[in-house]
């Protein structure tokens, strides 16, 4: 039974230990101050705790919290210096203050202590190799304008629903198509619980491919299939009842499509 | 002949000179400034006594030459052992207004955010969680920025990071801004 409560003890006593170090690493890392600590209650359970240990790993615990210790005593000595100098002011007071400052005042303080580096810049072996390679990796003026030209598509405007109509985003013929979709994705799901998206997307034209993604994102912001992640993977799940509402909470998700089928996934 | 003596002293002590301005101004690694042992090899062993005549020679163009104690890391040193170093610089004497520091393309909310940071770090002993900098700099400038600003005062040598997300005060800010009177200036500011 004592064997039981000294075997407790001394788990409880490496655990206090752990906790210890845990907070002067947080004090030394300016997470607190230093005096945060009770230095004195820690060097008490350091004591508390020796008679126990047993292994050369307790020992050791036991020297690395004793040296954590007194870096902590370091900065609270380090502290109390800076705090009797002309430099020490509440980081409280200096948040406050600079959250009522104007921008203009917060840089008039600046500039009157502010005393810039005075340098020349000249060409250096390193700059020469920076301008090389950006100059190997720019393409032709050409290809950049084609790139250009290629991005500039035309500016928005209005449209009506006969267009809309048109173009197969709306309507009847819409209509259908997305539920063609509903019914594919519940069909690919008969087997197993979701299908992988990519699989379900993509098809060997790329204008296909983009076409299937667009009527997809269409079922997930509707509720019609939810989108989820399996081991990094992208999959689809159906939904039974759907609402057919978009979701309030609901967050938007890019997925970009590549033009190579290959980079799908 | 005392005056042909003296006139190869003035001659000599020019080269010195020029040689000391060309390695103070201009920028060989990726600090600008030369380090003392650098003065010591191209200018001689008094070179503190060149640096002294430059002085005078720049303070008419309000500029003067600063020596700043750098930490030197372990394995930069001969004996493995961490060490201080002088390193001088050449800065502006006096300051500048708000309209000058437009010119030299810094932006006034970026300076803005660099006195709060410099303030916030030294009432903080010169140390502090990125965390607690990226949220005083949110709360004033915006969350987004607040993570910009951050790193540009990183890159730029006004702050530092270390492995553990610690910032601390840069090797710019030394040579730079005069900290006593920062805070003061701080102090002084009536809300």
């Amino acid at each position: 039974m004592s064997k039981k409560a000294g075997k407790h003890s001394l788990a409880a006593g490496r655990r206090e230990l752990k906790e210890l170090v845990d907070t002067c690493d947080a004090i030394a890392d300016r997470k607190f101050n230093p005096f945060f600590l009770d230095v004195k209650l820690g060097v008490e359970t350091l004591r508390q705790f020796f008679p126990l240990w047993e292994t050369f790993q307790d020992h050791c615990m036991d020297a690395h919290t004793l040296n954590r210790l007194s870096e902590v005593v370091r900065l609270q000595n380090t502290q109390l210096k800076f705090q009797s100098s002309a430099l020490y002011a509440d980081p409280e007071f200096i948040a406050r203050k600079v959250e009522r400052m104007s921008e203009k005042r917060l840089v008039e303080v600046l500039l009157h202590s502010w005393h810039p580096l005075a340098e020349l810049e000249q060409l250096t072996e390193e700059t020469v190799t920076d301008a090389l390679n950006y100059w190997d990796a720019l393409l032709p003026i050409a290809e950049r304008w084609k790139k250009r030209q290629f991005i500039e598509g035309k500016p928005p405007s209005s449209t009506d629903a006969e267009t809309l109509t048109g173009l197969g985003i709306q309507g009847e013929e819409f209509n259908k198509q997305i539920a063609q979709i509903y019914e594919e994705l519940r069909t690919s799901c008969e087997t197993s619980k979701f299908t992988n998206y990519w699989a379900f997307v993509r098809r060997s034209n790329y204008q296909e491919t983009v076409r299937r993604a667009y009527f997809v994102s269409f079922l997930v912001t509707y509720g019609f299939a939810k989108l989820q992640t399996n081991d990094g993977n992208l999959s689809l799940v159906p939904v039974d009842h759907p609402t057919g509402k978009a979701a309030s909470n609901s967050v938007s998700f890019p997925i970009p499509i590549p033009r190579s089928i290959e980079h799908g996934e | 002949m005392e005056n042909k003596e003296a006139t190869q002293t003035q001659t000599f002590y020019s080269d010195k000179l020029k040689r000391a301005m060309h390695l103070l101004l201009f920028r060989r690694g990726k600090m600008p400034g030369a380090k003392e042992w650098e003065l010591k090899e191209k200018v001689g062993k008094n070179f503190e006594q060149v640096l002294e005549q430059l002085n005078q020679l720049l303070s008419e163009l309000d500029l003067e030459i600063r020596k700043v104690k750098e930490r030197t890391p372990a394995y930069a040193t001969q004996d493995g052992i961490p060490g201080d170093e002088s390193r001088y610089y050449i800065t502006l004497k006096g300051t500048l207004g708000l309209k000058e520091a437009k010119m030299i393309g810094w932006r006034i909310d970026n300076l803005a955010a660099l006195a709060a940071t410099l303030a916030l770090l030294m009432s903080k002993q010169g140390k502090a969680p990125r965390e607690d900098l990226e949220k005083l700099l949110a709360n004033k400038f915006g969350r987004w920025k607040s993570i910009t600003l951050v790193d540009i005062f990183l890159r730029t040598g006004y702050l530092e990071e270390d492995d553990a997300g610690v910032i601390s005060l840069g090797w710019r800010t030394q040579s730079e801004i005069d900290l006593k009177e920062l805070m003061t200036r701080m102090a002084e500011v009536k809300l």
